[in-house]
């Protein structure tokens, strides 16, 4: 079973508990967690890996470059640049921005001369992989600086997982998605048999989960819905009322709880680092809800 | 004039910074902020307003006329997004969610007609007018469609026909290149962070991208106190980034973040930092 973990928003602390989640459902099933945050990969962090095993370079991004030498300085290309990556420099030269650039070479297509414009492939990322000390693997990646594409980089990080829990016969794929509802998100959440949403009442989150829900429903996927940091704005319902009008049942509530950013600098789950706290008590109730009602 | 918000990872407090220092800055300058993390916009919501002035941003897409279509394949040859599928006799067909409406394959198709003007709705931009005497400009990325570039370039573009002094950008987490297009023009990048771990391996991450695009960086440590502000201070040396504020874990800030209402304009004491930072970048724009 594929589940993937999103919120539409960073910072409502999708990672904290998913890696809270991944500890407290280990011993019961084989697992592997994916990190497809490409942009800002984290969970591995939180699940204390300090080296991988494994690192594969994903080339795919494509990049313009202009040869300066033949180059008429007509500046059609900069004309047609859908994304107006092209600027002219100090000397007067047409240049792409490399940090921007889309590749799609329509710039390369308008160009009266031919092979002034070239499309080169360049590296977009890394994927990674390693065991963590519970015992299950991970696959994590990494965007390059001012790079596309960091969909087609959660897609490879769920081949290898796909390729990796055929080898190693496991049963389910925790995928800890990125924040927002672009290609990232689409890649995380397509292809995965339930979601787990992750809010806390407040308007931003709200409103940020309800995008991502929107996302959710077009692949037809079940969801639901866990509400973090439960305590921090009294009054607010209308997370919950929410929930509620879409028929999305809410697994549990986890109160704000100081130890969770004490647990994050410790680089451990929640769950281990302070079993005792009120943020553990919660979460461990939505983990038997979860084998319950989610996985079974 | 152009300063940019940004923080690497999300959640880290960048949009509040940013409503905080429009608030401030708009009594200096006339201003326009940008809210371009398209995928998740809320500076509306944190600044108490509702979306207004809405425009469709609408994407090429391309219509195949199968009258004229010689069925060469040269479109689908050309499409690096593998939009444009073809039949065995060549017919194209296209997968619309995949087209990112750059036009290649209209530039190459021989056949003048052959491919008409299709259009897509992908998202919309706002013009939305705020109690704080300045214009907050918002991208929104339709949910379902894959890219957020097309909406970044689109409400960037809406921000600089608004006749202003100066534009605020607050961008999308990561380090992407729409993030970088967002921070494009800018004179100054403001890194929003915290002190975790998690932290500041994403600070890195902003700080490399604002050294290769070659723009003065500052950094601004949000819930310092909840981890080690030294950490950070060594990631931003080792940039040439300079630490102007360090803004403490706060109940207060939770709550006017939660009311829609910037922290500046109440008199609790956290208020003071936000209107340092502003001050700090006021001096800067007058150099
Ligand atoms: S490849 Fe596309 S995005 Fe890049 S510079 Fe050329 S036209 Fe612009
Ligand atoms: S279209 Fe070609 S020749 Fe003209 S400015 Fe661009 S790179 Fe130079
Ligand atoms: S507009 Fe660009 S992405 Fe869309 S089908 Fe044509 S070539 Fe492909
Ligand atoms: S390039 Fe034009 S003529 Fe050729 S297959 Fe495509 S639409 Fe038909």
């Amino acid at each position: 079973m594929q589940i993937v973990i999103a919120s539409g928003k960073g910072g409502v602390g999708k990672s904290s508990v998913t890696a809270s989640l991944l500890y407290l459902l280990k011993d019961e099933y084989k697992l592997i967690a994916v990190d497809a945050d490409a942009e800002a990969p984290n969970l591995g962090l939180l699940l204390g890996v300090t080296e991988w095993e494994e690192e594969r370079e994903h080339i795919g991004a494509k990049i313009a470059r202009i040869n300066t030498e033949t180059c008429i300085r007509c500046g059609i290309c900069m004309q047609r640049c859908p994304y107006e990556c092209i600027y002219i420099d100090d000397e007067g030269n047409y240049v792409v921005n490399e940090l921007t650039c889309e590749g799609c070479n329509v710039c390369g297509l308008v160009c009266p001369v031919p092979g002034t414009i070239t499309l080169e492939q360049v590296r977009s990322g890394v994927i990674r992989k390693a065991t963590t000390k519970y015992g299950f693997p991970i696959i994590s990646a990494q965007l390059d600086v001012g790079r596309p594409e960091s969909g087609k980089l959660v897609t490879e990080e769920k081949e290898w997982a796909k390729q990796i829990m055929k080898e190693l016969n496991l049963e389910h794929m925790i995928v800890d998605s990125a924040a927002g509802i672009g290609c990232q998100v689409i890649a995380s959440v397509g292809g995965a048999d339930v979601a787990i949403l992750i809010a806390e009442p407040t308007p931003a989150s709200l409103s940020d989960v309800q995008r991502v829900y929107k996302v959710v429903q077009h692949f037809h996927e079940p969801a639901y819905l866990i509400i973090n940091k439960a305590d921090i704005n009294p009054g607010f319902t209308k997370l919950r009322e929410w929930a509620e009008s879409e028929g999305i049942p809410i697994l549990g509530e986890i109160p704000y709880d100081s130890s969770i950013p004490k647990s994050m600098s410790m680089l451990k789950p929640f769950v281990e680092a302070f079993p005792e706290s009120k943020a553990s008590l919660a979460i461990r109730e939505i983990a038997e809800k979860i084998k319950e009602e989610v996985i079974q | 004039m152009q300063i940019a918000i940004s923080g690497g990872k999300g959640g880290t407090g960048k949009s509040t910074v940013a409503i905080n220092v429009a608030v401030e800055l708009a009594k200096k300058f006339r201003l326009v902020l940008a809210d371009l993390d398209v995928e998740a916009p809320n500076d509306h919501l944190l600044l108490g307003v509702e979306l207004q002035n809405e425009r469709e941003v609408n994407q090429f897409m391309p219509k195949f006329d199968y009258s004229k279509c010689i069925k060469c394949r040269k479109c689908a040859e050309v499409c690096e997004e593998h939009a444009i599928i073809t039949l065995k006799d060549g017919t194209p067909f296209l997968m619309p969610t995949l087209c990112s409406g750059c036009r290649a394959c209209e530039i190459v198709c021989p056949v003048p007609g052959a491919i008409q003007e299709g259009s897509r709705l992908i998202g919309h931009t706002y013009v939305t007018p705020t109690p704080y005497n300045f214009i907050l400009v918002t991208g929104k990325l339709r949910e379902g469609e894959e890219r957020s570039m097309p909406l970044v370039v689109a409400a960037k573009r809406r921000a600089k026909e608004i006749e202003k002094e100066l534009l605020i950008v607050d961008t999308a987490a990561g380090t992407g290149n729409t993030v970088s297009k967002a921070i494009e023009g800018s004179q100054l990048l403001i890194a929003v962070t915290e002190p975790t771990p998690l932290g500041i391996h994403d600070t890195e991450l902003i700080l490399q991208l604002g050294k290769l695009m070659g723009i003065e960086t500052w950094v601004v440590v949000n819930r310092a106190d909840l981890g080690d502000v030294g950490e950070v201070r060594k990631r931003a040396e080792k940039y040439g980034a300079r630490i102007i504020a360090e803004i403490p874990y706060s109940e207060n800030i939770v709550k006017t973040y939660v009311s829609g209402r910037p922290i500046v304009t109440t008199d609790y004491p956290e208020a003071e930092i936000f209107r340092k930072i502003a001050d700090e970048i006021y001096r800067f724009l007058r150099g």
